[in-house]
């Protein structure tokens, strides 16, 4: 109960703190119209040129995939990396770490709560706006496809907390986490559909990102299409999968970490 | 209850790294790098009374932080024993935080872009306080550290000491038993410094609050703590009323002697007398009282030199601080 009160508590004081700040919505608005909307328009024109259907798919559909993938960027819950790393460089972690709450509790919704009032805003207008556009898809209008979609939209909020969590927990033991964070977020941009639709992966490729942590903290962008209709319980089960075992490592490697931790002036 | 707020007993605290060696090749660096370590705190023990306000103090890299970040539970000892109000740190991190108070003087915990009351009410949520509880506690603060004047504008707008009462009032939301400051009132001018320290006494008094503070800064020590544990390379050097530090150098006197002119020369000093202070317009002397006394110093000061005023007094405490701390390295 205490934990839920302080979780709300982040997210009210997070989402009035991006109140103070209307300029950072803009900014977020201005990065996803710049990648998502460009690549929209590329693909666009790709599928035109192969008269409208490419690996037994239509733009429509890698469309919405794709704008799926930058709805839940907009979250920005890659960035709790880099406030770990923050935290233990600049020994603010000592301050969280005298408080009554357990620091990667807070830190993940302290990140959720960032990006929150951009995700909500962005979304709502941009589904709007590329409904009246392209309109949707048969796929969207089934019963099932909003509570899955919710089902591994929030799956995929705890999957990708983890994975980063890991990277920035890391910053304890190496100064520089970037380059790992690098590897990893390229990683997960290439297997979650944001460069190349995943319809249009190879089969291998497609293996990779439906059986690997990277792939299923994405699987949002899979939602859309017709084989969600009769696979979504399985990768559901394999988002669940990862969530159980990374929720293990990170519990292991947080362990060692406070006894390992060390700021500066001791 | 158990009259000791802090109980410390050989406590130690070694961190360990890898450190290059450059006689070995880089692979050998990589795989099997050379393992350093450092003893930050060696051996200490001490206890606090409750109410009690106590100064801990050292040089840089003394291990004063490293000392208050075991009693948090911030970090965990190599070896040896904390209890805070019969509570072990180390195993119950959590449950210590809300009988506790922190500040850490060189970082911030308030929410920079809201007002201060978003910061006393984020907290006191995070302290698990009702919402009445954080309203009556806002006001209480509120008036104790007269922050009425900002209480609403974005901590980002505040002063350095308005941010630092701030800080210090947030960190006493939950009416914690035990404030544990770390240098709080590093980079404050004169007056912001005076007022911080009046309210920390201020709240020692009213709620019986125990303090215990790290500082660089005499003035804290001297007006706020009514007693002194110096630590110096890890090793505790001192532990006694505040009064009694001044009178740690006490066989020492010094003597101004102020020219009728100027002085052109400085002679070679009687044994027990050596310069302080070697200026044309004055002379500091120390005079050690175990080898000559003031009258004998005196005398042969006034055959030495031509005076218009003398003034005898004792170190002041910063002086007698560094003697501590200058003496300890040469002893090491």
């Amino acid at each position: 109960m205490k934990e839920i009160r302080l979780a709300n508590k982040i997210l009210k004081t997070l989402i009035k703190d991006s109140f103070q700040y209307p300029s950072r919505l803009i900014a977020d608005t201005i990065v996803v119209i710049a990648r998502c909307g460009v690549l929209l328009v590329l693909y666009w024109y790709v599928f035109k040129l192969n008269n409208g259907v490419i690996n037994n798919t239509t733009f429509l559909f890698s469309a919405w995939s794709i704008f799926f993938y930058f709805s839940l960027s907009t979250l920005k819950l890659r960035q709790i990396s880099r406030l770990i790393m923050q935290d233990v460089q600049s020994g603010n972690v000592e301050v969280l770490f005298s408080k009554p709450i357990s620091y990667l509790f807070y830190r993940m919704w302290w990140q959720i709560g960032e990006g929150l009032y951009s995700f909500l805003v962005i979304t709502v207008f941009a589904v709007i706006i590329l409904f009246l556009i392209i309109g949707f898809p048969s796929t969207m209008l089934i019963g099932i496809f909003i509570p899955t979609l919710i089902l591994t939209f929030i799956f995929a909020v705890i999957l990708s907390l983890l994975l980063y969590s890991i990277i920035g927990l890391l910053s304890f033991w190496i100064e520089d986490i970037n380059p790992v964070f690098w590897i990893v977020d390229k990683t997960i941009m290439i297997l979650g559909g944001s460069y190349l639709p995943i319809a249009l992966f190879p089969t291998f490729m497609y293996k990779i990102a439906l059986y690997s942590p990277f792939g299923a903290s994405q699987f949002v962008s899979h939602t859309v299409y017709t084989s969600w209709q009769t696979n979504w319980y399985k990768l559901i089960g394999i988002q669940l999968f990862w969530i159980i075992l990374m929720g293990f490592i990170v519990y292991l490697i947080f362990r060692k970490v406070k006894q390992r931790v060390s700021v500066n002036g001791g | 209850m158990n009259s000791k707020a802090i109980i410390v007993s050989n406590l130690t605290k070694k961190f360990s790294f890898s450190a290059k060696n450059p006689s070995f090749s880089w692979i050998k660096n990589l795989f099997y790098p050379e393992k350093k370590e450092i003893i930050a705190v060696k051996d200490i023990s001490f206890s606090v009374n409750h109410g009690e306000r106590i100064a801990f103090i050292g040089p840089n890299g003394a291990g004063k932080s490293t000392t208050i970040k075991m009693l948090t539970g911030i970090l965990f000892p190599t070896s040896g024993e904390v209890s805070i109000l019969g509570l072990d740190p180390t195993k119950d991190r959590k449950k210590l935080a809300y009988q506790i108070g922190t500040v850490f003087g060189q970082r911030s915990q308030l929410l920079p872009n809201l007002p201060l009351t978003d910061s006393f009410e984020f907290f006191g949520v995070m302290y698990d306080m009702s919402e009445e509880d954080i309203k009556k506690r806002i006001i209480e603060l509120v008036e104790i550290f007269d922050l009425g004047s900002f209480v609403t504008q974005p901590v980002r707008k505040l002063s350095l000491g308005q941010r630092m009462r701030a800080e210090v009032a947030v960190s006493l939301i939950h009416k914690p038993k035990i404030i544990l400051l770390d240098e709080p009132t590093i980079g404050l001018d004169v007056v912001a410094k005076k007022s911080l320290r009046d309210l920390l006494i201020k709240i020692n008094k009213e709620e019986n609050t125990t303090i215990f503070l790290t500082s660089h800064d005499v003035g804290d020590i001297e007006s706020l703590c009514d007693r002194t544990i110096i630590i110096n390379h890890g090793v505790m050097v001192k532990d006694l009323p505040t009064s009694d530090l001044a009178k740690a150098f006490v066989y020492e006197k010094y003597i101004d002697l102020i020219p009728e002119k100027i002085f052109n020369n400085f002679p070679l000093l009687p044994h027990g007398i050596r310069y302080s202070l070697q200026d044309k317009n004055k002379i500091t002397v120390i005079v050690d009282i175990n080898k000559i006394n003031v009258q004998e110093s005196l005398r042969k000061l006034l055959d030495l030199f031509l005076v218009e005023d003398i003034d005898v007094y004792n170190a002041d405490l910063e002086t007698v601080i560094r003697h501590i701390y200058e003496r300890d390295s040469i002893s090491k």
